[in-house]
């Protein structure tokens, strides 16, 4: 009987000690449920506040962004801008390291003489006759005395009265010649340097299109 | 047995006590919930109203700004690298445009 008694006490504790655990455990559970969500609520209230004042500050955020990324964009434009002209005028030293070979003789493959004879007979097509000097540095008047009786024929075959003088007195230039009339109302300038420099201001798009850089 | 009676009527007590225990808890908890609760909503108002006098914004307005400058890097970098494109493409074609402007330059017939 004794131990009966005994053994139902026993039960009996044990389901109490068991009961009393389970009721800290869920309380302690509760307590942490509550916790993470006033957490989370905190957060949420924290982040809506961030979201009201980037509202507030959108203008200045804005002006502040546009400001740097367009200095960003500026930089770039001007990089790739520099990039096209270094391209282009590349391509206008080169020809006018190569003109300055032919102008010099250096050049084999191409006939100075006969360069210089266009840029003459050009020159008196342009001003139309009559008495024209010619100017040239002092190696081209070297060449052009030399070839001064062929080029008047063509010069007078071209225009109806012609009459083709030197000028002795050589101008600095890297070729080709300047022309005027006797009384100076007419001048066509066709030196090396100004043709390059013609070429130069109509070509340039169309030397930027054949490198491919526009 | 009345022993386990008089045993059952301390277990009842202490069950009592570990549900009053589990009360106090639980209401610890909720204070501190509605402390945290009440300190983030002082925070926040806090905050948007000294936001309201631009001040306070310092750390918004830098992270704007760096993030805007890396947006710029990015665009330099892009830029940098169609300036890489162009020097290709400008050296492979360099001799056809040499030529071009000869043809103009030099009067060959």
């Amino acid at each position: 009987m004794a131990e009966e008694a005994l053994e139902l006490e026993a039960r009996l504790i044990e389901r109490v000690v068991e009961r009393r655990e389970a009721i800290l455990k869920e309380a302690e559970e509760e307590a942490e449920r509550i916790l993470r969500e006033a957490e989370e609520e905190a957060r949420r209230i924290r982040e809506e506040a961030e979201r009201e004042i980037l509202n507030l500050l959108s203008s200045d955020l804005k002006a502040l962004r546009d400001r740097i990324i367009g200095a960003g964009e500026l930089e770039g434009r001007r990089l790739l801008m520099e990039a096209r002209e270094k391209a282009v005028s590349t391509v206008f030293q080169e020809v006018e390291r190569r003109m300055r070979e032919i102008a010099e003789g250096r050049d084999e493959s191409v006939d100075y003489d006969a360069v210089l004879s266009h840029l003459i007979l050009e020159g008196v097509e342009a001003i139309g006759g009559g008495d024209i000097i010619i100017q040239a540095n002092e190696r081209d008047l070297e060449r052009i005395r030399r070839m001064l009786k062929e080029v008047r024929r063509e010069a007078e075959r071209r225009v109806e009265e012609v009459n083709l003088k030197l000028d002795g007195k050589p101008i600095e230039a890297m070729g080709g010649v300047i022309l005027r009339s006797v009384d100076g109302s007419k001048i066509y300038y066709n030196t090396l340097e100004g043709r390059l420099a013609r070429v130069r201001r109509r070509l340039e798009g169309r030397v930027a299109e054949v490198l491919g850089v526009i | 047995m009345e022993r386990v009676v008089s045993i059952g009527g301390r277990l009842q007590r202490l069950l009592e006590e570990a549900e009053e225990e589990a009360r106090r808890c639980i209401e610890e908890a909720r204070g501190r919930a509605e402390a945290l609760l009440e300190e983030a909503r002082r925070e926040a108002e806090e905050r948007l109203e000294r936001a309201k006098r631009g001040v306070g914004v310092d750390d918004i307005l830098k992270r704007e700004e760096e993030e805007a400058k890396k947006e710029a890097e990015r665009k330099i970098r892009e830029y940098r690298r169609r300036v890489r494109e162009v020097e290709k493409r400008a050296k492979e074609n360099f001799e056809e445009a040499v030529s071009l402007v000869l043809k103009e330059v030099l009067p060959l017939g």
